[in-house]
């Protein structure tokens, strides 16, 4: 799936991963491909993202927001 | 007419203050550029916030309405002009004084005459220029230009929506400069609090989200970080009209200043020329007189 990570500064990562986590407000969770549409506010933490290869990606944010749609995930982070 | 001395001096002079002109040009011309980009990489951002958000009040009818939305009796109005720290760029300040005194004295009349009026300027320009017509600013902020990003604009938007919601405020107003191109810049007086209620005309397409946590978590959430975008925004818009009204001042500067050195160097050759025809008057009258 899909995912774009976006802060107002700039653009911090986009690209194809197999699975990703999240620091959400009322508790960490994952999403794999073909989750339903959600909207989810997330909090301070660190968001791990692991791509085609199995490598991870981990980035610090200061909260945010996430829409997952058609296996199309848009992170605003902070 | 001037000595040849004088006006060769002055020439030399008009032509230093022209290359300090046009170096100006240059830098704010990549200033410019640079401003221009970070508002267009904040685009996505706030167009993707504002789509969440719309899906949000699409799927569920009455949260439009916030803490931030409410109308409040009790508290001040706080007017929050923008403008630069440097001068050297045509009326941008002036523009910004003027019209937040203008704004005072039609619009928050009621407010003003009761003493209910709190300026925060954002420039030290604004600041002074206030000052100087008798509007000192209850406070002022000068050095967030070194450092402009998201997370310094967010503070004090923070700041300012803790206040509003302690009841300090009852208004908030930004008057700020919008970039329109880099030969013009639109005062803008915004209401920044309490948050009109958005209507929703056009149909957002439903797509059945799951909302984690809920809907209305999510907006309040959400809700202050639309506000800090739109403070943040105004800061980037001002910070490219700046930069595009210096490169227009200074354009103009450097044009004067050529029109300028072409006067010089016409009084210049006329005077050398007048010197010869004297010196050689003087010569064949001498060579006369020998003669004589």
């Amino acid at each position: 799936m899909q995912i774009e990570i976006i802060t107002p500064d700039k653009n911090l990562f986009s690209g194809e991963i197999k699975q990703a986590n999240f620091p959400g407000t009322s508790g960490s969770f994952e999403l794999l491909n073909n989750h339903a549409p959600i909207i989810s506010t997330l909090a301070k933490g660190t968001l791990k993202l692991i791509d085609k290869e199995g490598k991870i990606l981990t980035f610090e944010i200061n909260g945010g927001v996430i829409e997952l749609l058609e296996n199309k995930i848009i992170v605003l982070a902070e | 007419m001037a000595g040849i001395k004088e006006i060769r001096t002055r020439i030399t002079s008009v032509q230093n203050t022209q290359k300090i002109t046009s170096a100006m040009k240059m830098v704010s011309a990549a200033k410019l550029r640079k401003a221009q980009t970070a508002v267009l990489q904040m685009r996505p951002y706030s167009e993707k916030l504002k789509e969440i958000i719309e899906n949000i009040t699409s799927a569920s009818d009455d949260i439009t309405s916030t803490v931030f939305s409410e109308q409040k009796h009790s508290g001040k109005t706080l007017l929050i002009p923008i403008s630069s720290n440097g001068g050297l760029c045509g009326g941008f300040n002036s523009n910004i004084s003027k019209q937040s005194i203008y704004f005072i004295n039609t619009s928050l009349y009621d407010e003003f005459s009761r003493g209910n009026i709190e300026i925060f300027s954002i420039g030290k320009k604004v600041r002074d220029l206030l000052k100087t017509k008798g509007y000192a600013p209850n406070r002022d902020e000068t050095d967030i230009y070194s450092h402009l990003s998201y997370s310094s604009a967010s503070e004090i938007a923070d700041e300012i929506m803790f206040e509003f919601l302690k009841g300090n405020y009852n208004k908030v107003f930004l008057v700020y400069n919008k970039f329109k191109n880099a030969a013009t810049q639109e005062v803008t007086v915004e209401q920044f609090l309490p948050v009109a209620s958005q209507k929703q005309d056009k149909a957002v397409k439903q797509n059945n989200y799951i909302f984690e946590p809920s809907e209305s978590t999510i907006i309040s959430e959400l809700i202050p970080k639309t506000l800090k975008l739109q403070f943040y925004n105004a800061l980037l818009e001002s910070v490219a009209s700046e930069h595009g009204a210096r490169m227009t001042a200074m354009h103009a500067a450097t044009d004067n200043a050529s029109v300028l050195l072409k006067d010089l160097k016409i009084e210049y050759n006329k005077a050398r020329q007048a010197s010869i025809t004297n010196e050689i008057l003087e010569i064949v009258s001498g060579a006369n007189a020998l003669r004589g």
